[in-house]
């Protein structure tokens, strides 16, 4: 249920997009919401989604994304199995078909020797529309993977010519270039070289002990022909018009274009394609260069070496129902549950604007966070030179501003509420609440969960139909366990805030008054 | 109208107690009906073919058409080596020899099933047509194409399942022998 | 949105040692090869095939009403056997689905009306959406949403298709579901 319907409660990114819990990261070091689409993602492997197997990055690339065991149905796209027939072997080496799934198309054969020894030949069937290599005329094969002949296209060898002469165009430009650059702008040394104090230059040194002249061979385009484009082409042939089609023997469209090679228009030329590999990501955020999520290496595996989820930082608002049927201009309530994912226990407020002393916590944090990156960079040569060892940053953060959907009004709350630590121990205990002060708004608390009851006015103009939408902004305090820095700090405590949005469903048939 | 059930089971076919029959229905020898299977004959009798396999919450239903009544001498006849898996819901007013309708499919009234046909699962069929043989319904869109290959036959499944069912099963004891139908009309 | 507490009938629901809650108008074939594994929901109307194979099922598993899980046979030529079937913890089965995989890893969420072919190889953390079709002998791996259009999409690390945390909220999710099943309070007499 959770899966196929979207959440209504959803948060605002540090981008501006919303978005549920489930698709937002937090970032620990600039304490922020992330969502997939403001961090780097990044291949960490590739692997077969059919046979799990985990391929490395280079023989991914040389395979062109392929797997070399599984083929997909060129008809339906799924996966294909081999399949075993049993043949005996006649010792002329003709095969004769046999064995239980029969083919139609048989060969006449001569009859077996005395020798009834049998092989396994194995065919490709797809087990959802029951395609078989055998629908096209592939022959059976000995091995079940591996040997199967890949079709090949008719402007391969095309295609290779042009890759390599552009290859080489991209070569001598680039070598172009570094030849500019040298002259243009000669490297500033600090020591005089070896050639200013003696006099030798590497020429003379290289003449002397007899090898040749240093020099990177300038590497030539090689002359390919150009396409020559020309404007015959074969006349329609005249049964087009008067041949009736038979619609099973023309492929669909989405076939033509899962075989982009050759694109057939009959059925009897489909041909199996390899299956395309899938990749594991991990992201990064793009302010501060942290990796957010990193998955094992294995394709099997569901860890994360690194997993900084948002539901486990940012405590998770649950919408469960309205108190009343929505109307315009009627006041209303909601009821929320907020859990504390942290170990520690957390004091929420929610209000109306944005803190105005949220901004300056967060220079104060970043600060904090700021001494590791200086370490890295403290060696005075790399400084001076101006080489960084931070990856430039390639993508800026564009920063959006959020689109204010809130068209009700809420009451906001007169003091905050502690939420208390997540501690899976106590799930086993029963709950036995000491009677504590509580205020009016919470209607149930039980570990680390609170129901609370928030009244709101959706706003006056809105029509039956319209979706009503909350927006309130929840502050909570965060314990920051970020220990990197060179003195060891105590965890500090630092508040937050998160932009929610929450749909609390559409207008019901207003009665009439 | 009420009518009574008469159900006629030939030796060798293993029909389970908890399945629903309604309606007068011939199981012919070897079939195989599983626990919560439906078949209604309303419209008329039905006649199973040798050697089918009918899974369970599977339905086969003969329906009475609008404004028709039960009437004998409209028979739905089914071919043999028929498999009928999980959940699909059968009306056709005719079936042919060695069909596989998969799970979840649903074949309406006006279809005609030759023999060979594969009916994809979760395909629904109720426009009014004649599937030509060996024809293969697959896919979302319930493409159609013909196949070249025989499907695989149930056999060996069938010979399975008749020793590993009366284990676990109350069954229908077969109560028709056709050596002495002769004197029963 | 959360879930809500829904009630069942004493009458209607067996509760076993080990918490499981089997409601007594399932079908369970030769139910001395099924195992729970404890804290089980299987609702009324499901179908579980013991008697063709063994079925063991993992811990907090949901079996929806009206689902069917049958396990898988693979055609030798001498013959068919039926293969033992395995569920993982976590998993949700939703209604009507028809399940005849031969491994269901953990942590899976399988939508309602969808047909798993058989054979088929789920692994952990997978989501199969509402009323897909999966074709026999299909591998589904981690993180990967199986579309009812017959597309596979998703990965690990891919926060768009799977959510990353699946195995929490599938934790969380199949956990809140068994705690608010729950017995209708006797009335006070």
């Amino acid at each position: 249920m959770s899966f196929m319907q979207p959440s209504p409660v959803k948060y605002a990114c540090s981008c501006g997009i919303l978005n549920p819990i489930n698709k937002l990261f937090f970032c620990r070091h600039c304490p922020k919401l992330r969502c997939g689409f403001c961090v780097c993602h990044e291949i960490e492997s590739h692997f077969c989604s059919n046979c799990l197997e985990n391929i490395p990055s280079s023989e991914a690339r040389h395979k062109k994304n392929c797997c070399a065991n599984c083929f997909d149905c060129p008809c339906c796209q799924h996966t294909l199995s081999a399949r075993a027939t049993t043949v005996p072997v006649v010792r002329k080496a003709d095969e004769s078909k046999d064995g239980g799934e029969s083919g139609s198309d048989a060969a006449p054969s001569p009859k077996p020797s005395a020798m009834p020894t049998t092989k396994k030949m194995y065919y490709l069937s797809c087990l959802s529309c029951r395609w078989t290599t055998r629908d096209v005329g592939i022959p059976d094969q000995g091995v079940a993977t591996g040997t199967w002949p890949d079709n090949e296209c008719l402007y391969q060898v095309r295609f290779n010519t042009l890759m390599e002469y552009y290859q080489s165009v991209v070569l001598q430009e680039k070598q172009e270039k570094q030849e500019f650059m040298r002259r243009k702008a000669p490297k500033q040394h600090k020591f005089p070289s070896l050639t200013d104090r003696t006099g030798l230059t590497v020429s003379l040194i290289r003449r002397q002990i007899g090898w040749n002249d240093k020099s990177i061979p300038k590497t030539k385009p090689i002359n390919i022909t150009p396409a020559e484009a020309s404007a015959e082409v074969e006349p329609l042939s005249e049964d087009i018009f008067t041949q009736p089609i038979n619609l099973r023997n023309v492929t669909t469209v989405a076939q033509r274009h899962s075989q982009p090679a050759d694109q057939p228009t009959a059925v009897n030329n489909l041909y199996p394609q390899r299956r395309s590999l899938w990749i594991k990501r991990s992201l990064r955020c793009r302010h501060c260069e942290h990796n957010l999520i990193k998955p094992e290496y294995h394709p099997t595996s569901i860890k994360y070496r690194i997993q900084l989820f948002a539901s486990y930082h940012v405590p998770e608002v649950v919408m469960v129902r309205c108190e009343q049927p929505l109307q315009p201009g009627q006041t209303n309530a909601i009821f929320l549950k907020f859990t504390n994912p942290t170990m520690y226990d957390m004091t929420i407020s929610i209000l109306d604007a944005p803190p105005a002393d949220a901004q300056v916590n967060m220079d104060a944090f970043m600060q904090g966070c700021r001494i590791k990156e200086e370490a890295i960079t403290s060696s005075p040569l790399l400084k001076a030179t101006g080489v960084t060892l931070t990856r430039q940053n390639s993508t800026r953060e564009v920063t959006r501003e959020v689109r204010d959907l809130a068209n009700a009004t809420i009451v906001p709350l007169d003091n905050e509420f502690v939420l208390s630590q997540r501690d899976d121990s106590k799930e086993f205990d029963e709950d036995v609440q000491a009677p504590i002060e509580e205020p009016k708004f919470i209607v149930w608390r039980k570990g680390n969960k609170v129901l609370m009851r928030l009244q709101f006015t959706p706003a006056a103009e809105l029509q039956t139909g319209d979706e009503v939408t909350l927006g309130f902004y929840m502050q909570y305090t965060y314990v920051n366990t970020v220990s990197n820095t060179p003195d060891k700090k105590e965890p500090t405590t630092h508040a937050l805030y998160s932009r929610l949005f929450i749909q609390a469903g559409e207008i019901a048939q207003g009665t009439a008054n | 109208m009420p009518m009574e059930n008469n159900i006629k089971i030939l030796p060798k076919s293993v029909v389970c107690e908890e399945s629903t029959l309604r309606g007068d229905i011939t199981f012919s020898a070897g079939c195989v009906v599983h626990p919560s299977a439906t078949i209604i004959a309303d419209a008329g009798p039905i006649i199973i073919g040798e050697n089918c396999i009918v899974e369970e919450y599977a339905t086969i239903a003969h329906r009475l058409a609008d404004g028709a009544s039960w009437d004998a001498s409209n028979i739905l006849s089914i071919g043999s080596h028929n498999v009928f898996e999980v959940g699909c819901n059968v009306e056709a007013s005719r079936i042919g020899d060695r069909n596989v309708f998969e799970s979840k499919c649903f074949v309406g009234r006006g279809v005609t099933v030759s023999g060979g046909c594969v009916i994809g699962a979760g395909i629904q069929m109720r426009t009014v047509q004649v599937l030509p043989e060996n024809t293969i319904v697959y896919g979302q869109q319930a493409l159609q194409r013909e196949a070249i290959e025989k499907q695989g036959s149930q056999t060996l499944q069938i010979d399975f399942l008749r020793k590993v069912l009366p284990n676990y099963h109350h069954l229908r004891k077969p109560n028709y022998d056709p050596k002495k139908a002769r004197s029963v009309v | 949105m959360e879930i809500v507490d829904t009630y069942y009938s004493k009458d209607e629901y067996v509760e076993t040692a080990s918490g499981n809650k089997v409601s007594r108008q399932t079908v369970l074939c030769g139910s001395q090869n099924i195992v729970l594994n404890g804290k089980v929901i299987v609702q009324s109307g499901a179908i579980i095939r013991g008697d063709l194979a063994n079925v063991r099922t993992g811990r907090y598993c949901v079996i929806s009403k009206n689902s069917v899980i049958r396990p898988p046979y693979k055609q030798f030529s001498k013959g068919i056997a039926f293969f033992p079937m395995h569920i993982g913890d976590h998993v949700f089965i939703g209604e009507g689905a028809v399940v005849s995989a031969a491994i269901i890893g953990s942590f899976v969420y399988i939508g309602k009306n969808a047909i798993i072919g058989r054979r088929c190889t789920l692994k952990d953390c997978c989501v199969i959406e509402d009323g897909a079709v999966l074709p026999p002998e299909t591998t589904v791996s981690s993180y990967m949403r199986y579309t009812a259009k017959g597309s596979i999409e998703g990965g690990q690390g891919n926060p768009y298709f799977v959510p990353a945390a699946m195995q929490d909220e599938m934790v969380n999710y199949t956990k809140s579901f068994y705690e608010h099943f729950l017995r209708t309070p006797a009335p006070a007499s």
